[in-house]
Formats: C-alpha cells, structure tokens, sequence
C-alpha cells in the first residue's frame, strides 16, 4: 500500500521517499495543495503525511477534505508550527498524529506504522522480529511464546526498533521518540541506555538473541545478522 | 509623595513660617502702640491730677475723668527726676478679678512734702483691642491657607489633568499595543510632552514588532532547512559504505543540529509566552500537577538516586492558568532540581496555599545569582543545556503575576514560587 505525501519542501520530500522506501513504503508525492487534491482519490492510501504550510494552501484543509471524502487512510500532519492549539486543531479535522519539524525520519516511520496500525488493523495484529513477537494492542511480548515481562517504555523501545528494523537509529531519536518534550535537555541520554539495557537483558533472559547493535556510538541497529 | 500633597505641603510650611514672623511684629508694633497711647495718656492725667494734690486727702478717685484709680503717699526725702511706667495686677472688687493696669508713678512737691503719686489706668480695653486684632489676623491666616489649598487642588484637577492623563495612559502602554496619544495641548510643555511620547511610544511598538517578526520568522523559517539536515544526516547514517571515522563526523552533525533544533523550539516558545499567546484559563490542581510530573520523570529521579520529599499543606490550591504553561513551569522547575542536584541528593518540595517551594541539594552557583533567569545564563561544567529552562520558568511566572525568588544555603537551592490569594 502507498503513502501519499504532500510537502512544498523538494528536499525534505525526497528524505522521507528515501528513508520509507527502504522500510518497503511506495511514495506518491504532492508538492502543492493543488496536486495533494487531486491525488487524495487516487489510492487507498495506508498513510497520507501532509505538511500544513503549502505555497498554495492550508494542508489542514487537505486533511478535512479527506474526512469528507470519508478516506480510511491514516493522516499525520507534519508541521513546522508547533503549538498546542495547531495540534488540537490538527487531531480536530480528522488527523491521527501531529510531528513537529524537524523530526527523525525513524520517528516518522515508527510513527506510520503505530497510525497503520490502528487505522488498517482491528486489533489482534502480532508482529514478529525473528524471534519475538508483540502483540501492541495487548501489550504483550513473547520470545518463543514464553511472555516476556517489559515495561510500557521497553515495549514501546522496542516496537520502536521493530519499526525500524536494519536501520540505525540515534539516541537522540529513541529520546525523543519515547519522551517527547521530555526527551531533551537533561545533557544525557543515560535513561535511554538504562531502559535499552533493561530490555535486551529481559529478551536475553528469555532466550532470545541480541538483536540490538550499536553503530560507532552513533546509534543502534535492530538486525537479525 | 503625591505632586500635589508635595507642593501644598510646600506653599504650607513657607506661608506659615511668614504668618508667624509677621504675627509676631505686628503683635509687638500693636502693643507697643497701644502702650505708648496709654503712657501718653497717664501724662495727660498727671496735670489734672496735680491740680487736685493740694487737697489730696480729699480727692475723689470717680471725680477725676479717665483715671481708674490713684495712689498718693508720702515719699519722705526720695526724690525722683523721671515718670516710672509700669504693669501691676489689682483686685477689681466689682467684677471681683485681678485686672491687669498700667501706672504712672512720680514724686510731686507740694511746698516741704514731697508725695508719690501713682496714677492707674485700666489696660483691659487695648488688650481686648490687641486680642481681637490677633484673632481676626488668625482667622485670615486660616482662610488664606484654606483658599490656597483649594486653588491648589483647583489647579491640579484643571492645568494638571493631562499630566494625569498622559501617565494614566503610559501605564497602560504595552509595547504590543498602540503608541500612547494624547489630545490637543493648549500648553507648550506639555505639547512638547504629548508629541515626545507619541514619538518615542511608536518607536518602542514599532522596534518591538519589528524585532518579534524577525524573531518570528527565523525561528520559523529555521525549522525547514534543519528538517532537511536532520533528515539527510539521518538518511546518510544508514548507509553501508560509512567507516567509523565518517561516523563520529555524522555524530557530531546529528548532535549539533538536535541541540540547535531544540533552542529554536525553545526560544519559539518563549516569544510565544511574550506575545501572551496562551490565554486559556483553566483549574489545575498545584499537588496534583506536581504529582504528574514527578511519575514522568521518575526515571532520571531513579537513575540519580535522588531521594523525593513531598509536603503538601496547600489545602487544594489551584491555579488559573493555562495548561501547557503549568506543565512548562513545572516541569523545567523539577528538570532543573534534578540536573543541578547530587548524586543521591534530595528533592524537597513544599506546596503552601499561597507558595510552592522547590528544593534540591547541589553546589553553589558558578555565577551572578542576579543572572539565575537570564537568557544563555548556565552552568558552564554542563554542556548541552542552553541556559534557558529558568528563563522560560520567569517568562511563564510574569504572565501570571507569581513572584519567583532564589536562595542559596547550606548547599541546597531553594526557589520559591509565590502565588496570588
């Protein structure tokens, strides 16, 4: 299934078609209001992510004209504006998420799969990495059907990784992606390393094996080689 | 003090200064006056009474016209050249009272006997004259301060009111508004003043916009380019022809564009709360956000050790504000007492119904305790704070008119937060 993307940004575009398209995502793109209309109807989309700021128009207008066309796909608005009151008024017209710019391409697709999830999905969906499986409705994680006892952060950790699976991912985008605005500003990302410990320890103990590397000090790559 | 209670107290002071000085002249001039009337008139009377000496024993006091009264001894050998004026108090037997009266005593001869006449003259009807005269320029002295505390007031309401006015409006003058304007001006200095107001309040708006549109949109108009950074450097690390070397570079960029990222967003924020952008009000209970926020930052309470003690003693105080604002207050307040704390140290804090107190143990500052809530303003062993958390925390309290101070003590930071009944 596609995803449609609406953004007057050619460079910033041409990132998320990349970055998606590894994760097996096929792109169609719209660089103006007028050509997001006009392509609302063409697919089913299985995400749409639409940039509010277009040369000509309001992408919050996009999104209500894609309720109106009563269009299943999930919505994200991806905005430079970052204000309360925005993203009320986002999640309003009928949007399931709202991420801020400048955001981590990890945490986008992360992002898409949670809203896929949720609005192609009717629960019961199970996600498999080699030897795990997560069943994210339930919140529950099983190594070889033996259940796994994480927290509600290492399982989100982890969903986070499955979702980015081969990828490396920063830490500053774990941060982030786990604590928002919260993630930021502490001069130390100890209490990603803390839970990222903690849950391979508790997939380890479990017989699982280390899925988890870490890149140079940059970040982590969830692999099975 | 008020202008006008200051220059009333002004004209006041001098006028009763000069009031007295003249009171006490002229008293002394009336008197004086009236005292040399009399002595002239004990004079005068001295011929009559020399006339009726020879028969002195048989001279009727009430005979004599003007004279009260009159006394007439032997003196023996005493001579005396000279008229001796003087004051005695007698006793009136009609009024039955003492009066006062002034005499004129002289020794007259009469052939070998030599008599010391003292002729008296009742002093009361100059003194009721001098008393009626002081009265009369006390009441003046009165009225006069009265009239000219009403000319006074008269003044300031009339000539002064559009000083008043023009101050009135300066008050209200917020940078964000219009340039204070004040009507027609019928006197030059305060045409003078009208127009430097004007030109200054519309200088002060027009730099103030200007500077918050510039501020407004770089902030903005950053967002897109470090988006496409972010992502590039993103896409680039997943690449597999990357050595460790080329890594560590693309580290450094991802670390750099994450910080610079996060001061815009800030500094956006805070020229947000400038702008009172935020003006939902709701109830938010002061123990319950606390609460909140500690759950969400229980992990790096945990990872410090760092011990929380919680008195609560505000008896459900709420806050009017908006939401987002609170959380922001709150949470940079703990954000700091855990950054700036020791490890295993302690976090207390006191909810009061008018305070809420933060501690938290720590070294002492490494600057100005002044500075504590400028912009950029930070801990210099610490890197990867912008020095802005405590900026946003005294941005967040002037919009809500809570007062914000600092102490340090026993090594422990105390910041208190004093809130509106």
């Amino acid at each position: 299934m596609q995803i449609l993307i609406v953004e007057d940004e050619a460079s910033l575009m041409e990132s998320m078609v990349s970055y998606l398209a590894m994760e097996g995502f096929r792109c169609e793109q719209a660089s103006d209001f007028h050509t997001g209309v006009a392509m609302l109807d063409r697919h089913d989309y299985l995400c749409m992510l639409i940039d509010l700021n277009l040369p000509d128009g309001d992408g919050l207008e996009l999104v209500k004209l894609a309720r109106e066309n009563k269009s299943e796909s999930g919505i994200i608005i991806i905005s430079a504006r970052n204000a309360i009151e925005q993203r009320v008024e986002g999640l309003k017209a009928g949007a399931d998420d709202y991420l801020v710019k400048p955001f981590h391409l990890s945490e986008l697709v992360a992002r898409v799969h949670s809203v896929a999830r949720r609005t192609h999905m009717d629960g019961g969906e199970v996600l498999r990495f080699g030897a795990i499986k997560v069943e994210p409705e339930e919140h529950t994680c099983f190594v070889e059907e033996q259940q796994v006892d994480l927290t509600r952060k290492e399982l989100d950790l982890l969903l986070y990784f499955m979702a980015n699976r081969n990828r490396v991912v920063t830490k500053e985008g774990i941060a982030d992606y786990l604590w928002g605005e919260y993630g930021g500003g502490y001069g130390s990302y100890d209490f990603v390393y803390t839970h990222l410990k903690n849950m391979r320890r508790k997939l380890m103990d479990a017989g699982c094996p280390d899925y988890v590397r870490n890149i140079y000090g940059v970040g982590y790559k969830f692999s099975i080689d | 003090m008020k202008l006008l209670t200051k220059s009333t107290l002004y004209i006041a002071t001098l006028s009763l200064f000069l009031f007295f000085i003249m009171g006490v002249i002229f008293f002394q001039v009336l008197r004086n006056m009236s005292l040399s009337d009399l002595n002239r008139e004990l004079v005068d009377m001295k011929e009559v009474v020399e006339l009726y000496l020879d028969d002195y024993w048989g001279i009727q006091v009430g005979a004599l016209p003007g004279i009260d009264s009159l006394s007439v001894r032997p003196a023996g050998s005493a001579t005396q050249a000279e008229y001796i004026f003087g004051d005695t108090l007698k006793y009136d037997v009609k009024n039955e009272q003492y009066r006062t009266y002034r005499y004129l005593q002289y020794i007259s001869q009469k052939g070998e006997e030599n008599l010391l006449v003292r002729i008296y003259k009742s002093t009361t009807p100059t003194d009721k004259l001098v008393e009626r005269v002081t009265l009369m320029i006390t009441l003046m002295v009165i009225l006069f301060l009265a009239g000219i505390f009403i000319l006074n007031r008269f003044i300031f309401a009339n000539l002064w009111k559009d000083f008043f006015e023009a101050i009135e409006k300066l008050k209200r003058f917020e940078t964000t508004k219009e340039p204070v304007i004040l009507g027609e001006q019928d006197i030059q200095e305060f045409d003078e003043l009208k127009q430097v107001l004007e030109v200054m309040t519309r200088r002060l708006s027009n730099d103030y916009r200007e500077l918050k549109e510039y501020t407004d949109h770089t902030t903005h108009e950053l967002q897109t380019p470090l988006a496409v950074i972010k992502s590039k450097a993103e896409l680039l690390i997943q690449s597999e022809k990357l050595g460790a070397e080329e890594m560590k570079l693309l580290e450094a960029i991802n670390t750099s564009v994450h910080q610079l990222s996060r001061l815009n967003s800030t500094l956006t924020l805070i020229t947000r709360i400038e702008n009172r952008q935020f003006t939902e009000k709701e109830e938010i209970k002061l123990t319950g956000l606390l609460d909140r926020h500690l759950e969400l930052l229980e992990e790096y309470i945990g990872l410090r050790r760092i011990k929380v003690q919680k008195y609560y003693k505000d008896g459900g105080r709420a806050l009017f504000m908006d939401h987002g604002l609170a959380d922001l207050l709150v949470a940079n307040l703990l954000k700091n007492a855990i950054v700036h704390n020791v490890e295993g140290g302690t976090i207390v804090l006191e909810t009061g119904p008018r305070s809420l107190v933060i501690r938290n143990d720590g070294d002492p500052l490494g600057f100005n305790q002044e500075e504590l809530f400028t912009r950029f303003v930070r801990n210099t062993r610490r890197t990867g704070s912008f020095g802005l958390g405590l900026s946003l925390v005294k941005k967040v309290c002037e919009t809500y008119n809570f007062s914000i101070d600092y102490s340090f003590d026993k090594q422990q930071h105390t910041f208190t937060i004093g809130l509106p009944a």
